[in-house]
């Protein structure tokens, strides 16, 4: 069963008063997502994408302009938010400060006057899961940002909801603090196994914990697919760009063709890759399009390699990893490297692409162009 | 253009030492980088060169030039900061010309229109040139307050976290295009910065700073496989370095460290090593922390030979690859994480089976935490040392 359906689902924020007609005006556009049970779907976009509205209208926050959403089986369109069964998390914790944590985290269930025995049972269960048991007594103002979106996050999941919505739950918190409630998010969801739609800016964080993810730009949809899949077959130059960091290098080429075989060649730039085989359906000598290709599928040969030869713009030694500039015409051509190797603004290095790797885009569109079956 | 000494600065805001008996020599056209935690003293340590505040004890130096008494505007620095500070009503032109235009330099307006097309051109802004600051972007509102600074020919650039506003995407990418530009720049700068990833890449040393002092300076591949604590050893490196408390065992022909993971014994051969093994010897030491980068510690989900059993915390993408964080009991502060790569299928609390690579360890006094001995030493500062010629 599904636990979360939408179904063309449209929004358009009415701003009666300004009757301009401002083109493409829907925040929200034919939205069509399917969460099933249990999943972990993340919301991924730039700012004013729409995915903080979608998650508002699936909370019953802000109406819906048009098409329907289904919780389950159940359509919620004009169910109050109280009776949608669902659990939020924002970004900002909002917490009664008179009121202790132990407070805060059972205030729901006694609004809903649940037993008291019942509430001691459950807040008891619930804070190790979220690490919170020895700071029960604490009240707000003496916790840090972490603990707070703690308390938050065991807020929303004690009224045991259908259905948890976050929305940037840890955008608050710094380097660590971050990356350590990112864990236990994961582990928490692993362990209730609650449906969960999380709106995030941070590719990595989608990436992270996500089972799947639905990239937005625009208010519309561009890629509903697991980590694996955005990240190895983008539908396009935008999708391509905005996950992976470093970004994947795209670059405008020209194909041309020589010996009967096909490469790609850059403006002001001797570099050629080899056009893979798969392509030459779909390519023609002077075919113009974007070639994509990740840092990590960029290379420096050794002394033997057939690369071309270029010249190392800048070496940044990062400890871990090394990354490399190469200019492309005015493009800074980004690559990874583990090699102990060290070097400097310069150097001249042998350039190789892991051809199969190369990925095609319409010049114009940004859609990715694929081989013909 | 200038040599900048700090000798023995000392400052203190109410009862808390900010500052305490820093010394520092940032040679001329250096890129020194000031590293370390929040509230460490970084910012104040700018400011003191700045002439913003003023040291209780010590000296400020530019070109041996005592500048203690000097006024911040006569001090001929440029400072950028985090917020950009840019006037809003001002457009990038008029505010890269503000400086030059001010009582105190008054140029002539052929000279400034120079100087901003030269420093719109090394930042890659001369098509930003007629906007205004709310038309900006905040990476191109970033190289606007860094080419205004460029353009007064300062004696020192100082840089207060410039790119922490950004985020995580585009820090990367003002961070390579800074480092590219670095060449052009042609000027001694200091740079503050908590990011590990922008200390290693663009500083030519670094300075770590906790607690109002300096722990270490060097640079970055010093710092980076022979940090000089444990401190530094976790600064540099995401994820952090794992850190074993272990006991040594063995005659020295050879050597073992021995640690327990939940209820079970380890014990390790320590592979020879000449400068390992005599450090041993010399201290004569029984305990001793053994630090292992991620990338250093192998996996497997199938028992082997040499692996030793725990159980996955979580696994988790942080970008071009994954870290593993393996659940170990009481030792290694619970955790001990590794690299894998993306989209494997791990289960949670599935078992996992670990081998540490030794010959890559850092060895700490599990007293003092402090280095001690690390694998091919020598290797190392050979290594540290041919990137300091440069």
């Amino acid at each position: 069963m599904a636990g979360l359906t939408l179904n063309h689902v449209y929004k358009r924020y009415d701003n009666s008063g300004k009757k301009k007609k401002v083109k493409n005006d829907f925040a929200v556009k034919d939205l069509n997502l399917v969460c099933e049970q249990g999943e972990f779907v993340a919301l991924l976009g730039p700012s004013g994408c729409g995915k903080t509205t979608t998650l508002r209208m699936v909370a019953g926050l802000e109406e819906i302009t048009q098409g329907e959403i289904y919780i389950g089986d159940r359509l919620v369109n004009n169910l109050h938010p109280k009776d949608r069964n669902i659990g939020l998390a924002f970004e900002d914790y909002a917490m009664y400060p008179p009121l202790n944590v132990y407070g805060n985290v059972a205030f729901n269930l006694r609004a809903k006057k649940v037993d008291k025995a019942e509430i001691d049972r459950r807040v008891r269960e619930i804070a190790p899961l979220m690490q919170i048991d020895d700071i029960l007594d604490k009240m707000p103002v003496k916790l840090s940002g972490g603990q707070k979106q703690r308390v938050n996050i065991a807020r929303a999941i004690i009224r045991e909801p259908e259905l948890l919505l976050m929305d940037e739950p840890l955008s608050h918190l710094d380097g660590k603090a971050r990356q350590a409630m990112r864990t236990e998010i994961k582990r928490l969801i692993n362990k209730i196994k609650c449906t969960t739609v999380y709106v995030t800016h941070d590719q990595l964080e989608a990436m992270s914990l996500a089972d799947k993810i639905a990239i937005i730009n625009f208010g519309v949809l561009q890629q509903f697919g697991t980590p694996a899949e955005v990240y190895d077959d983008p539908v396009n130059e935008f999708v391509a760009s905005f996950i992976g960091e470093p970004p994947m290098n795209i670059l405008e080429t020209t194909i041309i063709k020589k010996d009967g075989m096909f490469f790609f060649t850059f403006k002001d730039s001797n570099l050629q890759i080899a056009v893979p085989r798969r392509y030459y359906s779909v390519v023609s000598d002077g075919f113009r399009c974007k070639m994509g290709v990740r840092p990590m599928d960029v290379m420096i040969g050794g002394e033997n390699s057939h690369g071309t030869p270029e010249e190392i713009a800048t070496f940044e030694n990062l400890g871990d990893e090394r990354r490399i500039g190469i200019h492309v015409g005015d493009i800074l051509l980004m690559l990874i490297t583990e090699d102990e190797k060290r070097y400097k603004r310069g150097d001249i290095v042998k350039l190789e692409v892991r051809e199969e790797k190369t990925h095609l885009f319409d010049i114009n569109t940004g859609d990715r162009i694929r081989e013909k079956n | 253009m200038a040599r900048i000494q700090l000798e023995n600065i000392s400052k203190a805001f109410g009862k808390v030492q900010a500052l305490d008996g820093i010394s520092l020599d940032v040679k001329d056209k250096e890129f020194f980088v000031l590293f370390g935690p929040a509230g460490a003293g970084k910012t104040t340590i700018l400011n003191c060169i700045a002439g913003i505040v003023m040291p209780e004890e010590g000296v400020v130096k530019f070109d041996d030039q005592i500048m203690n008494l000097t006024d911040s505007a006569h001090r001929n620095v440029a400072m950028v900061f985090e917020n950009y500070a840019l006037y809003p009503q001002m457009t990038v032109y008029d505010n890269m010309a503000s400086a030059l235009r001010s009582k105190l330099y008054k140029a002539d307006e052929s000279v400034i229109k120079e100087r901003i097309q030269w420093a719109a051109k090394i930042m890659k802004m001369e098509n930003l040139l007629e906007r205004l600051p709310s038309q900006l972007s905040n990476g191109q509102k970033q190289r606007v307050a860094m080419g205004r600074a460029l353009v007064r020919n300062p004696n020192v650039f100082l840089m207060d976290e410039p790119l922490a506003h950004l985020d995580a995407k585009l820090r990367n990418s003002m961070r390579t295009e800074l480092k590219e530009m670095q060449a052009n720049l042609g000027s001694t700068c200091i740079y503050v910065t908590h990011d590990f990833m922008e200390a290693m890449a663009l500083g030519d040393r670094i300075a770590i700073i906790k607690e109002g002092k300096i722990v270490q300076i060097g640079n970055g591949d010093a710092i980076y496989y022979m940090p000089c604590n444990e401190f530094t050893a976790q600064l540099m490196g995401d994820p952090e370095i794992n850190l074993i408390e272990a006991e040594i065992t063995g005659t020295g022909n050879p050597y073992s460290v021995q640690f327990r993971i939940k209820d079970e014994q380890i014990v390790l051969e320590l592979p020879e090593d000449n400068g390992v093994y005599a450090k041993i010897r010399e201290l004569g030491l029984k305990k001793i922390h053994v630090g292992i980068r991620p990338q250093n510690v192998k996996y497997s989900f199938e028992p082997k030979e040499g692996y030793f059993k725990a159980s996955v915390y979580s696994y988790e993408s942080i970008g071009n690859k994954s870290v593993i964080v393996a659940d170990c009991g009481d030792v290694f502060h619970n955790q001990l994480r590794m690299i894998a790569p993306n989209g494997l299928n791990v289960a949670i609390d599935s078992d996992v089976y670990i081998h540490l690579q030794l010959d890559h360890a850092i060895f700490f006094d599990p007293e003092s935490r402090k280095y001690i001995v690390r694998y091919d030493e020598a290797a190392y500062i050979a290594l540290a040392a041919a990137q300091e010629e440069r």
